[in-house]
């Protein structure tokens, strides 16, 4: 109904064609590498959660609730006592769980209905009327309802996530198809007789890879955000398991005399969320300069 | 073309808020001094007290219908819109008779048929009107301003029935309202209390306005919580719905509020030291935490089961998750009863004294516990619940019983909570809520503590024991049978674990300095309560 | 044109026909029961029952959803289960705040965001452009809540600069109406600046490498005239678009910032029928939403032939 979405633009893209080539590719895009090194480090952090100097993040004393960051608790300890740094730190795994099976399975998913919609004709009306509609409910209040109808687990946040994020990358890939179908090799190809397989294979998947690898990481930033709305409304993951969403939620009435509580995990989910921006922005001018400044 | 785009844009708002603005009436800068914007614990969804039994609806319900009898702070009953009862030798027959010039808010007076006619709606709702409807002869006017009740065998309690706090509460209506079917909203809320209800203001989820009846005629004794006069000091009462904790405490120090009913604990301290809020314990019956388990139902079917979990809980980890640091805020309850009232009894209650997690494990070894999960069902919009179950999973875990934690919403535990099937089929083994103190004091509006079975409240606990005394409370001739009861009650409520109470709360209250007259009760009292 | 609008508008009621049959299905599978919170706490398992066959929540799927159809192709969303008030009210009532706090997210965004993204355009390569840059990335990554709190509590509680909550009509003044919303247009305008600079930003740098703009340039026009006269109304297909795709974040971004500043709008009615399984509500809202959604891209779709007479249906 509207241009497809366009992946976001960003950066760097004419400032580094200003500057001489014959850099290391790191050099290049610094987004890439500055990006990169910061979603390692999360992704290190989720990986060695235990070893890092971290309790049990479930475990409750109320002998020592609201403690503000001190050398026992490094950033201190929320309603319940529980330590906010191993909560912050463990929560790392979920935020980036959700973050990257919301990427992967939207692109899938995404993929499969954007190239049976580009190259099955008469169902296109269709699915593209059904995109259009779940388009057009605002993903939260999608998941939210989503939420609702099932129950709070991490699984069902990646679910209902999932199924409000699928139309941008279909839309995206049917785009791609249909302009690819113009091109003349391609339609040579149809021509000859090349069954459909093949040519997703050979020519439009090889295409479709590189907007579809950097919308996948806005998906993932999204998600991730999203995540933590739904936690700190009280549609996400069960409480007990530490998410960031959960901690600022269970913070946020403490706004005012515990700030701590908000911060730490607000930091870092910061953090990740603005990794996973830089370096989707980095991809892109990388892996598809035309796509970079064709919007 | 962002000209054109802001123009179509700020054309279309200037529609919406004309037509909006009709809606909202604006408020002259003079009314707004004589305007108390109040807090309240929740939003006002619904406005049938009969029809809707949630607490915030109660409240409000009290400033626009009038009772026949109200509670004092010694939960006597006085008389409030009656002028004088006699019973009769037998107690078999009462005679009512209504104070004179009692008007409606549309101006109609208060007749014997609407108050008939409004007990009769009352009566189909609740618990103890449906006792007195069993053994009910007649209930109708005399004239137009008195009416009988003839009953087939006494009932003691009629005039507490009458003059109870607990939803639902015997409001008065105008006959043509109360004829509307009890399990249907009506629609018109027209009362006899002390303020008007301003439906044209109501914004669900928002906002809700009560103006000041002039007509109303108070008692001329003094104000003690629903018994004697109700003189309204203030033109308008708005309450102001903030969902958000924080944002509520932000707005009282602003003073853009003036009166928060139920401020979260942790934030107490700010307010405490704010030079312009006075907070005070509001509720002074307080709270009692629950969660119970599923009688029906693997593994709690299992009284040893039943028996580890209160063995192996501690309440003070429950109650500081709800209250946080504040001690005067919480006490241990080993019974189900409202500390501080005149029936509390702490009989038979040991096994809910102290943690003792080596006894739990002995008794879950014993039960032949083989490892069903436990469905525990844990709303995360309510923050008692959400707080209580994450201490729940703990508890469980220490014992060694198996935890499905699902956590949800208010809505889907009312729905999930009615399920008889077993847990692994849309069931449940355990949810958890809590019971006003004002509910609990005695078993009379306390549907938790009944033990009957199958028409016992979720969980149907079947403890004979339990119903017996229940049943000699009704029948109870004085105090001291009365609390003989309820020791035996409690002693037999704990060794077969109706529920789990985690122990007995209060809450604060919280207002601005230039607010008087704000009192400790059941429920918010707005008579008597000036702005300065 | 005229043929593209209409054709435009007809391929929006399929659209709009899936959403309510989505919308309807969902809810009806949901396992939440408004009867049992009417009925509230003390309630017998009878009574619940009772109340459920009085809403009618007992009765086939079927019935319920052509019902429910017909009624709202008469323009009858159904009444509230827990209000007892016609949807359409409850929807009146909200719709002035969240309209109001999306245009003025809106008009905020645009009128800071587009010269944000012209001056980084403009100073390519500088510090300035970085600063920008750098905003719109960080503007992306910052939960709307935490900024939420961060302004309340700088400008509204410490400063005291304008109200804490709440929502005054545009009805008792512009300027009461204006203090009540700066605070949460900024907080939910946050992320849509930082898209929209980001967008404006990219163009226009494309846009000025292009020959007309080197002739002009070269021709002696102001600086000022090349950015704001022919470059700027090159980038406004992209900005434009990216408005329309945004609409749909800023609707659930108010659901936040509604509640955060206890705006009585559109986002907290549904997030409040949601969590009390308020049907008719839900179901009415989510429709709404949907409408309008469709309706500002068809509208962007038109700007479209109005600021690139390039672009003709």
């Amino acid at each position: 109904m509207t241009a497809p979405a366009a992946p976001l633009p960003l950066a760097d893209e004419i400032g580094a064609a200003a500057k001489p080539p014959r850099r290391s590719y790191l050099r290049k895009h610094p987004s890439v590498a500055i990006g990169g090194f910061l979603l390692l480090l999360m992704i290190f952090i989720a990986v060695f959660a235990p070893l890092l100097f971290t309790v049990d993040p479930t475990a409750i004393a109320t002998s020592r609730r609201t403690r503000v960051p001190s050398e026992l608790y490094w950033f201190g300890t929320d309603m319940l006592g529980r330590d906010i740094y191993s909560r912050v730190v463990y929560g790392a795994r979920v935020s980036l769980i959700v973050g990257f099976s919301v990427a992967i399975l939207s692109s899938v998913i995404g993929l499969a209905i954007g190239l049976f919609s580009g190259f099955v004709r008469w169902a296109d009306g269709i699915v593209m009327r059904v995109i259009d509609g779940m388009m057009s409910i605002p993903p939260i209040l999608l998941a939210i309802a989503l939420m609702a109808l099932t129950r709070g687990s991490v699984g069902n946040v990646i679910l209902a996530i999932t199924v409000a994020e699928i139309p941008r990358v279909a839309r995206l890939v049917r785009s791609v198809v249909l302009s690819l179908r113009e091109q003349p090799y391609v339609e040579a190809a149809i021509s000859n007789g090349a069954r459909v397989p093949r040519i997703i294979i050979k020519h439009i998947l090889p295409n479709t890879i590189a907007p579809m690898t950097v919308q996948a990481t806005y998906i993932c930033a999204s998600a991730m955000i999203i995540e933590a709305i739904l936690s700190f409304i009280g549609a996400g993951v069960p409480p007990a398991t530490p998410s960031w969403g959960n901690i600022m939620a269970e913070g946020r009435a403490l706004w005012q005399v515990r700030p701590h509580i908000v911060f730490f995990p607000a930091l870092f989910l910061s953090i990740t969320v603005l990794a996973v921006n830089l370096l989707g922005d980095g991809l892109r001018d990388s892996l598809d300069p035309r796509l970079a400044k064709s919007i | 073309m962002d000209r054109r785009n802001f123009l179509k844009t700020a054309a279309g708002t200037g529609v919406l808020a004309a037509t909006g603005g009709l809606a909202m009436p604006a408020l002259s800068q003079g009314a707004a001094a004589k305007t108390l914007r109040f807090v309240p614990q929740a939003n006002l969804a619904n406005f049938d007290p009969i029809w809707g039994t949630q607490y915030v609806v109660r409240n409000a319900a009290a400033l626009v219908w009038d009772t026949l009898y109200g509670i004092d702070s010694k939960f006597q009953p006085q008389r409030q819109m009656v002028e004088g009862e006699e019973v009769s030798a037998d107690g078999l027959t009462w005679t009512f008779k209504l104070r004179s010039g009692l008007k409606f808010h549309d101006g109609t007076p208060v007749l014997a048929k609407d108050v008939v006619q409004s007990l009769k709606r009352w009566q189909a709702r609740d618990p103890m009107g449906l006792m007195i409807k069993a053994i009910e002869n007649d209930l109708s006017a005399v004239d137009d301003r008195s009416w009988t009740w003839k009953l087939k065998q006494p009932f003691p309690k009629m005039l507490l029935a009458l003059a109870k706090n607990n939803a639902p509460c015997s409001f008065i209506m105008p006959e043509r309202i109360a004829k509307t079917d009890p399990f249907t909203q009506i629609t018109e809320y027209v009362g006899s209390g002390p303020m008007k209800f301003a439906r044209n203001e109501w914004v669900p989820g928002a906002k809700a306005v009560f103006e000041k009846f002039a007509d109303y005629v108070p008692r001329s004794e003094k104000a003690d919580w629903l018994a004697g006069g109700k003189n309204i000091l203030v033109d308008r009462v708005e309450w102001v719905i903030i969902p958000d904790a924080a944002t509520a405490a932000a707005a009282l120090q602003s003073g853009e509020v003036d009166w928060w009913e139920t401020p979260l604990s942790d934030l107490v301290p700010v307010l405490k030291a704010h030079k312009d809020i006075n907070v005070d314990i509001g509720d002074p019956l307080g709270n009692i935490g629950a969660f119970r388990m599923n009688h029906l139902h693997p593994p709690f079917n299992n009284l040893k089961v039943r028996q580890a979990v209160l063995t192996a809980m501690n309440q003070e980890d429950f109650m500081r998750s709800i209250v946080g640091d504040d001690d005067k805020l919480w006490k241990p309850l080993p019974g189900f009863f409202t500390p501080g009232t005149p029936l509390y009894t702490e009989a038979g209650g040991d096994m809910l004294k102290m943690k003792n997690v080596a006894a739990a494990k002995k008794l879950i070894a014993e039960s032949g516990y083989n490892g069903e999960p436990v469905v525990c069902v844990v709303a995360q919009d309510m923050s008692a619940t959400k707080s209580m179950g994450d201490v729940t999973a703990e508890l469980l875990k220490s014992i060694g019983l198996k935890v499905d934690f699902v956590a949800t919403d208010w809505g889907t535990v009312g729905a999930r909570r009615a399920q008889k099937t077993p847990p692994g089929q849309g069931g449940w083994s355990m949810f958890h809520t809590w019971h006003a103190g004002a509910d609990c004091i005695n078993p009379s509006s306390y549907t938790a503590i009944r033990a009957n079975g199958d028409k016992a409240w979720f969980g149907w606990p079947d403890v004979p024991a339990v119903e017996a005394e229940v049943t000699n409370w009704f029948n109870a001739k004085d105090q001291a049978e009365e609390k003989a009861a309820m020791d035996r009650l409690n002693k037999a409520a704990v060794e077969n674990v109706v529920y789990a109470p985690t122990g007995f709360y209060l809450g604060y209250q919280a207002w601005r300095k230039n607010v008087t007259g704000v009192t400790s009760g059941p429920l918010p009292f707005f008579w008597n309560v000036a702005k300065g | 044109m005229l043929a593209f609008i209409v054709r435009r508008i007809i391929t929006t009621i399929p659209v709009m026909a899936f959403v309510a049959l989505f919308v309807f299905s969902l809810l009806y599978i949901a396992p939440g029961d408004p009867a049992a919170v009417i009925a509230g706490d003390q309630a017998s398992p009878a009574d619940v029952e009772r109340i459920r066959q009085s809403l009618g929540l007992d009765r086939p799927y079927l019935v319920r959803f052509g019902e429910w159809f017909f009624r709202v192709l008469q323009g009858d969303l159904g009444t509230s289960i827990f209000t007892s008030l016609p949807v359409t009210q409850l929807i009146a009532q909200r719709i002035e705040p969240t309209l109001s706090l999306m245009v003025l997210t809106l008009i905020l965004a645009v009128s800071i965001a587009v010269p944000l993204g012209v001056i980084a355009a403009w100073k390519a390569g500088t510090w300035v452009d970085r600063a920008v840059v750098g905003f719109a990335v960080f503007g992306f990554s910052v939960p709307v809540f935490v900024i939420g709190y961060l302004l309340a509590y700088v400008f509204a509680l410490k400063l005291d600069w304008v109200p804490v909550q709440g929502y005054t009509p545009i009805a008792q003044g512009i300027w009461p109406w204006f203090k009540n919303l700066i605070l949460p247009s900024i907080t939910l305008g946050t992320v849509y600046i930082a898209l929209i600079a980001r967008i404006t930003r990219a163009t226009m740098l494309e846009v000025l490498q292009q020959d007309y703009v080197r002739t002009a340039q070269a021709k002696g026009v102001s600086n000022r005239d090349v950015l704001f006269l022919h470059s700027l109304k090159n980038a406004a297909v992209p900005v434009v678009t990216i408005i329309g795709i945004g609409v749909a974040l800023l609707i659930g971004g108010a659901v936040v910032t509604e509640s955060v500043f206890a705006i009585p709008g559109l986002g907290r009615l549904t997030l409040d029928a949601i969590l009390r399984r308020d049907y008719p509500v839900i179901q009415g809202v989510v429709l709404i939403f949907s409408f309008v959604y469709v309706l500002v891209n068809l509208a962007v779709d038109l700007i479209y032939t109005l600021v690139d007479p390039r672009i003709r249906y």
